[in-house]
Parts: structure tokens; sequence; C-alpha cells
């Protein structure tokens, strides 16, 4: 259960406040998978990190009793002298994970990852790609209720696509997704729920297919033109 | 309520608190070539310099403690004093990738940094007194329970002005420059190559209200037999380390959304 309460928050511009959404109030049941489109700078990143206890509202609350993952594929938590091993290992740690469990965990991740001996050379000398590689590789080796997906299809090569893919397919079994993407495919096949961040603020959809379509009006079209927030 | 809430929270701020003392240790001391040496060298050569300096101008600090150790007693708490408040101001911003595992927050980056320092303010505190005895400087040993009681009240006092630090440098980026100019003054006051005893009697009351004096005098009151610490107080040094760390946990609790906040 995800529970969004009041939820308001803003951006300081140089223009004054910008009001992402303003009393937002939600109820998400155990199972759904929900996702979450907009244009950029609506403020998908920002209302999926709130969702994940990441970043927090102007005012609100959101009440949950799951576990809830940190934005998978996410690479900014690493030290860059330290190695893909170290780095993997620290991640294992604040999540409770020691011993026998991490050396398992760890080997998971090498595996994945695909980066075989680099996984023990600092992760400054990796690509880009040798990076989330890594990164999705540990989201996955963690167990979660909910996994927090932004936009990280949109990274790597056709190959690690398609492993990507594969792994949400497996883990949908098991857990839930709020997903952050442009690809609408991606969105039709994992969600079940439809959040759209659109100029008048949050509305929510009982099916994906609804909100999609939503965000596709709002795309210019030489016939009409974008809808114009009133100023 | 974190992501592993079947977990008690105590258990969750240990795995956390641990796995970044893992973390500092390796990205402080893994990429030097003498690694964790440093912990040692930096305090020595600290002190190698200023003995250096006085035992040029020949003189003698105090009466029958050697001067290594007079200044070992006043650098190595102040040392600490200062990583702790340099830390806090930017633990922060040094960290900021970091929380984004939600369990992870500004206070575990500042309470590991805390512990860390205080582990090797320690650690250095013993070894070097320890190589100086070997030497043939060394001084009768006073009370082990002072030293004990004090510097546990000096890591309480540490990690308030280190979290109070910490709400600082993140909320006005502008003070975390001039900030660094107060720990500079403070070593000259704070009775790192003087005692109180040394000096007039009539500047006392200024000098006596900087609790790092107290702290200073008082671990040198524990070390050595032969120190006096007249004008050393106790109770005004534990009064001041509780109050300096109740209000940093205040400071922190009323702002820490805001240091993670995006705005």
């Amino acid at each position: 259960m995800i529970e969004l309460r009041d939820l308001t928050k803003s951006f300081r511009t140089p223009a004054g406040r910008k009001v992402l959404f303003k009393n937002v109030n939600a109820f998400f049941p155990e199972g759904k998978n929900i996702g979450i489109l907009g244009r950029n700078g609506a403020g998908k990143s920002t209302l999926l990190r709130i969702m994940g206890g990441i970043d927090y509202p102007d005012s609100g609350h959101v009440i949950t009793d799951q576990r809830i993952s940190w934005p998978m594929g996410l690479s900014g938590g690493f030290q860059g002298s330290m190695t893909g091993r170290e780095n993997a290992a620290f991640v294992c740690g604040i999540h409770g994970i020691w011993g026998s469990a991490k050396r398992k965990v760890l080997d998971r991740v090498q595996e994945f990852a695909e980066i075989g001996d680099y996984f023990d050379a600092p992760v400054k000398s990796y690509s880009s790609g040798m990076r989330s590689r890594l990164a999705f590789g540990l989201s996955i080796a963690v167990d979660f209720d909910y996994y927090l997906v932004d936009e990280v299809m949109s990274v790597g090569d056709a190959h690690f696509k398609h492993k990507c893919e594969q792994v949400i397919e497996e883990k949908r079994k098991t857990a839930n997704f709020i997903i952050v993407a442009h690809a609408m495919p991606l969105l039709k096949k994992n969600c079940d729920v439809g959040l759209y961040l659109g100029p008048s603020g949050l509305q929510i959809f009982d099916t994906v297919e609804e909100a999609i379509r939503l965000y596709q009006q709002g795309i210019p079209k030489p016939a009409q033109g974008a809808p114009k927030q009133p100023a | 309520m974190g992501p592993a809430t079947q977990h008690n929270p105590w258990l969750i701020q240990r795995d956390v608190i641990r796995a970044l003392l893992i973390r500092e240790m390796k990205t402080r001391f893994g990429k030097w070539r003498l690694g964790y040496a440093w912990v040692l060298l930096e305090p020595a050569m600290h002190i190698m310099v200023l003995a250096a300096i006085f035992s040029f101008l020949g003189r003698e600090f105090y009466p029958g403690i050697p001067t290594m150790l007079f200044m070992l007693g006043g650098i190595a708490p102040f040392i600490f004093f200062s990583s702790c408040f340099n830390k806090g101001l930017a633990a922060v911003e040094s960290n900021r990738g970091l929380f984004n595992y939600r369990q992870l927050r500004p206070f575990d980056a500042v309470l590991t940094r805390v512990l860390l320092e205080f582990a090797i303010y320690l650690f250095s505190l013993v070894v070097l007194l320890g190589i100086l005895a070997w030497f043939g400087i060394s001084a009768r040993f006073n009370d082990f329970l002072l030293l004990v009681v004090i510097n546990l009240l000096f890591l309480g006092f540490c990690l308030g002005i280190s979290l109070t630090m910490c709400v600082v440098g993140t909320k006005f980026p502008e003070a975390a420059r001039f900030a660094p100019m107060i720990v500079r003054p403070l070593y000259f006051i704070s009775g790192v190559f003087f005692s109180l005893e040394q000096v007039p009697e009539e500047y006392h009351g200024y000098l006596s209200w900087n609790p790092i004096l107290h702290m200073i005098e008082l671990t040198r009151e524990g070390l050595f037999a032969s120190f006096h610490g007249m004008f050393a107080n106790l109770p005004y040094l534990a009064m001041s380390s509780l109050t300096m760390l109740a209000f940093g946990l205040l400071v922190y609790r009323s702002q820490w959304r805001d240091l993670v906040r995006s705005q």
C-alpha cells in the first residue's frame, strides 16, 4: 500500500515558485504497478523520488508499509576511487546484507553486469555503459516490494535494454514497479495505474492507457497546438 | 520507516553506520601509498613542527612535563575538534549521491565521520605516547577514569558541533567559506601550546569561556601526574558538551528534511 496525503511540491525558479502538484491525495493498493507520464521538467522524477522516500514534499505525507528501492540503475552513489566490488559491498551493507549473503549478491551482480575483471577496478575507470550495468545489476540483486525505475531504459545498448526488460518481466512476479518513462510500450506492458503530470497538476487514472491518451494529446500537432496554461 | 521495514530501526542504523565506516576508511586511506599510516603521520608531523619550534626557542613549557608531551596533549584533542568542524560543514555536499538510499541521511554521514575522527584521535594519541615513551620521553601517568569521562563528553561536544555545521554549511554556503576562519583563532586561545596557569589571571575571565580549553587542560591533567590543572573545570566541560550536543541534535532535527529536499 502506498498512500499520498495532501502532497504539495514546488520548485524555486527565478520567476517565483513553480508548483508541480498541489494537495494530491491518492491510494495505491498492493500489487499495482504505477506509471508516471509527463513532459520534461514536469516533475516526474521528483514525484518518483518523493514516493520512494528519497526526496520530500513541501507539505503532506507519503504513507507506506512497503520496502521501496532506490531508483534502479542509479550510479550517483558510487565512489570513484573504490572498486565496483567495494561499491556493491557498501550498498549491501546499508541494506543489512553481510557475510555469505553479501558474497552471493556480489557474484550475481558481477554476472549480470558482465564487466568481468573490471569488477575489481576503481569505478572511475569505468565507461558510462559499464557503470550503468553495474548499477542496474546491483538494484536487482537486493529484494524489494517496489522498484523505482527512472528512464533507465534509455541508456545502454540494445543487448542491455533487452536484458533489463527481461529482468523487469521476471521481477514483476514477486514485486511491483513505479516507472517513469517516455517509452509508451514499456508503460503499457508493465503498468496498471497511470499518473499524468500535466500543466494543471497531477491526474490519476485507473488504467495507464488513459494517462497515455492524455499525454499524447499534449504533444503539439500542426492543427491544434499544445494546450497552454493561462499565464 | 526504511526499505527494510521488517527490521528494527536500531539494526538499520547499525548497518548503515558500519557500511559507511568501511567506505570512509577505504576512501580516506586507501588511495595513498602509506594508507593507514597517515592516521599517525598527520598529528605526528603537526606535533613535530610545533615541538621543534618551541624547543628551538629553548623553553621548557611546563615544569616536569617534556615539551613534546605537553604539545601532544593539546594538539590531539584540537585536531579532533577541527576535523569534526570542517567535516561537518562538507558532510552534505560531499555525500549527495548517497542520499539516494533512503535509509542514509545526513545524520549518518556526520555521525560516521565524527566516530571515525574520534577513533583516529584516540588511536594516534595512544600510539604517539607509546612511541615517545620508547624514545625515553615520558611522564608519570595520572588518571585514566578522568580521561574516559572527558573524552566521552568531548565526543558529544564534537558531534553537536558537527551536526550544527552540517546544517549551517548546507543552508548558508557562504557562511561555510568563513567558518574555517573561526577555527584558526581558536587554535591560539584554546591552550594548545600554553596552560591557563601561565596566563595572567586578568585574562582568565575571557579565556575560560572556551570549552575546548577546559578539555585540553583536563586531558593534560588526566595524562600527566605533575600537571596541576588548577583552573580546569569538569562540570563546565560537561555542561557545555551536553548543551552543544542537545543544540546540534535540535538544529538537525528541525532542518534535516531541508538538507536533502530538492528546492
